[in-house]
């Protein structure tokens, strides 16, 4: 078992003439909260497109556990993308039969009784579900697995208040504590308080990577307030308003 | 890990198709029976058999219709679309995607044909009788051209197999298709229509250039061989030629998605 669970090295990604990542060097632990902060546009959902094989990289290299992007990097990996994934005629029943057959670490009891909790009936139709439901249904896959790194995008962007602690108690309750969690976010406050470490993106670079606690004690203010501060929207961009 | 791909891709067929070749089956059936108020004895009766005819030949060609939109959606959502989220990020190489979708799309084509073919005979007022009569006289057909029952056996299994190579080729010319489209940034649907032409058009280029050569060459080997094994000889180096086609198209379609995969 590598000691670097992911290792990013001048990583850089080019959509077109739009450069998306500019040669980020990232390396990320074991057993952490780790999240990954920026405004929109800033990169963030390429950097774990690119971590889980959804995008090949223009230059630079990513490892996993010490193996580049594949069958075992993605056997380790729980992935919660921005959109549905699944095909609509389907239960999540069904999807838990694929994720058990696919995923060794898939528990399936453990989904049903996070179904339970959440709310969700996990023999009716996906068609038949609402969008925040199959957000949990979603959820539900990505947690009940015991995977070693769990790739969170944007877990809380789409939901009120309230369904945010609801989301972020799930995740914090299931994940597999000796695996990293990095989630990506531009909603700093509801999350600070779980984070271990923090890593801001602007402009598709790294701007800064530290601990919580290190930002908190360094800066003398939280990480939402120096988030805030570093990524205030200048005059032209609305920033007077 | 190809076998599990395998029985989801098949459980979707099965979705897709569910409902089509048991109503192609039953139409056929219903058919069998009113085909005989087309004697003209009754207007109602002929009214009545039209319209089952009708409805049977629509189902049919809905049917064919619905396998060629299998194969193109269940490639390009489910691999190039949303869906492909949770495929691309399943422990799996790309070959065994692409070869579980084609692998399933053929069975797909193939089992329409089947249905076809099988509601061909449910419609005809044959009973088993006349079914082995057909089969008797199909061994005197043989037996008068002096083709061995073995022959005719295998032929049959050759002349199968071409049919799915044949099939196979054409969907991987598609899967080609759709993945160049991916290359680009926008239009990707537009674009994959004009790869395919661009596709079509160089494997003409090539098989005129390459091919043409080599099949003149087994063309005179055959020229030596009569009766079946001439029959054997040509349905082999046919395979063979789709397979070669195949392999080109699907190394084609798997590097794209194993170095190119872009889901934006």
């Amino acid at each position: 078992m590598n000691d670097l669970l992911v290792t990013c090295t001048a990583l850089t990604k080019r959509y077109g003439r739009k450069t998306a990542l500019a040669g980020v060097n990232l390396e990320l632990g074991r057993g952490r909260i780790v999240g990954l902060l920026g405004p929109n546009g800033s990169g963030k959902t390429t950097l774990i497109k690119i971590l889980c094989g959804l995008l090949q990289p223009s230059e630079g290299a990513v490892l996993v556990d010490g193996a580049p992007v594949g069958p075992y990097t993605k056997s380790i990996i729980s992935y919660l993308p921005d959109r549905m994934y699944f095909a609509d005629w389907m239960k999540a029943t069904d999807l838990f039969d694929l994720f058990a057959d696919f995923y060794s670490d898939f528990d399936r009891t453990r989904a049903m009784s996070m179904c339970a909790s959440l709310g969700v009936t996990p023999s009716d139709r996906l068609k038949s579900m609402s969008k925040g439901t199959k957000e949990k249904v979603q959820l539900v896959l990505v947690m009940a697995r015991k995977a070693q790194l769990y790739l969170l995008d944007e877990p809380i962007a789409g939901v009120d208040p309230a369904a945010r602690d609801f989301i972020l108690g799930t995740i914090l309750t299931n994940y597999n504590e000796s695996g990293t969690v990095l989630l990506s976010t531009h909603l700093i406050s509801d999350i600070e308080k779980v984070l271990d470490e923090a890593v801001f993106l602007k402009d598709g670079a790294v701007t800064l990577h530290d601990t919580v606690d290190a930002i908190r004690e360094r800066e003398g203010k939280s990480v939402d307030a120096l988030f805030r501060e570093i990524f205030r929207a200048h005059d032209f961009e609305g920033g007077a308003f | 890990m190809f076998g599990k791909l395998l029985k989801y891709d098949c459980r979707s067929m099965l979705k897709q198709f569910g409902f089509i070749w048991p109503a192609a089956l039953a139409l056929a059936l219903i058919n069998r029976f009113t085909l005989g108020g087309l004697d003209g004895s009754s207007a109602v009766g002929e009214t009545a058999a039209g319209i089952a005819m009708l409805v049977y030949v629509a189902i049919l060609m809905a049917m064919f219709v619905i396998a060629v939109i299998f194969v193109i959606q269940r490639f390009y959502k489910g691999l190039l679309g949303d869906e492909g989220y949770l495929m691309h990020t399943l422990p799996v190489k790309p070959w065994q995607l692409v070869a579980s979708k084609l692998l399933t799309a053929v069975l797909a084509t193939m089992a329409s044909v089947l249905v076809a073919v099988g509601s061909i005979f449910l419609i005809a007022p044959m009973g088993w009788s006349d079914l082995m009569n057909l089969f008797s006289f199909l061994g005197r057909l043989f037996t008068h051209w002096n083709i061995q029952a073995t022959h005719a056996a295998v032929g049959t299994v050759e002349v199968i197999l071409l049919m799915m190579a044949s099939f196979a080729v054409g969907y991987l010319e598609l899967y080609l298709a759709m993945a160049l489209g991916h290359l680009f940034s926008k239009h990707r649907a537009a674009m994959s229509f004009v790869a395919f032409i661009g596709v079509q058009v160089a494997i003409r280029i090539l098989g005129n250039i390459v091919l043409q050569p080599v099949d003149s060459l087994l063309g005179s080997l055959v020229e030596g061989l009569h009766g079946p094994s001439g029959f054997h000889a040509t349905v082999w180096i046919a395979i063979a030629g789709e397979a070669v086609v195949s392999a080109i198209y699907f190394a084609g379609t798997e590097y794209i998605l194993r170095r190119r995969l872009n889901l934006e």
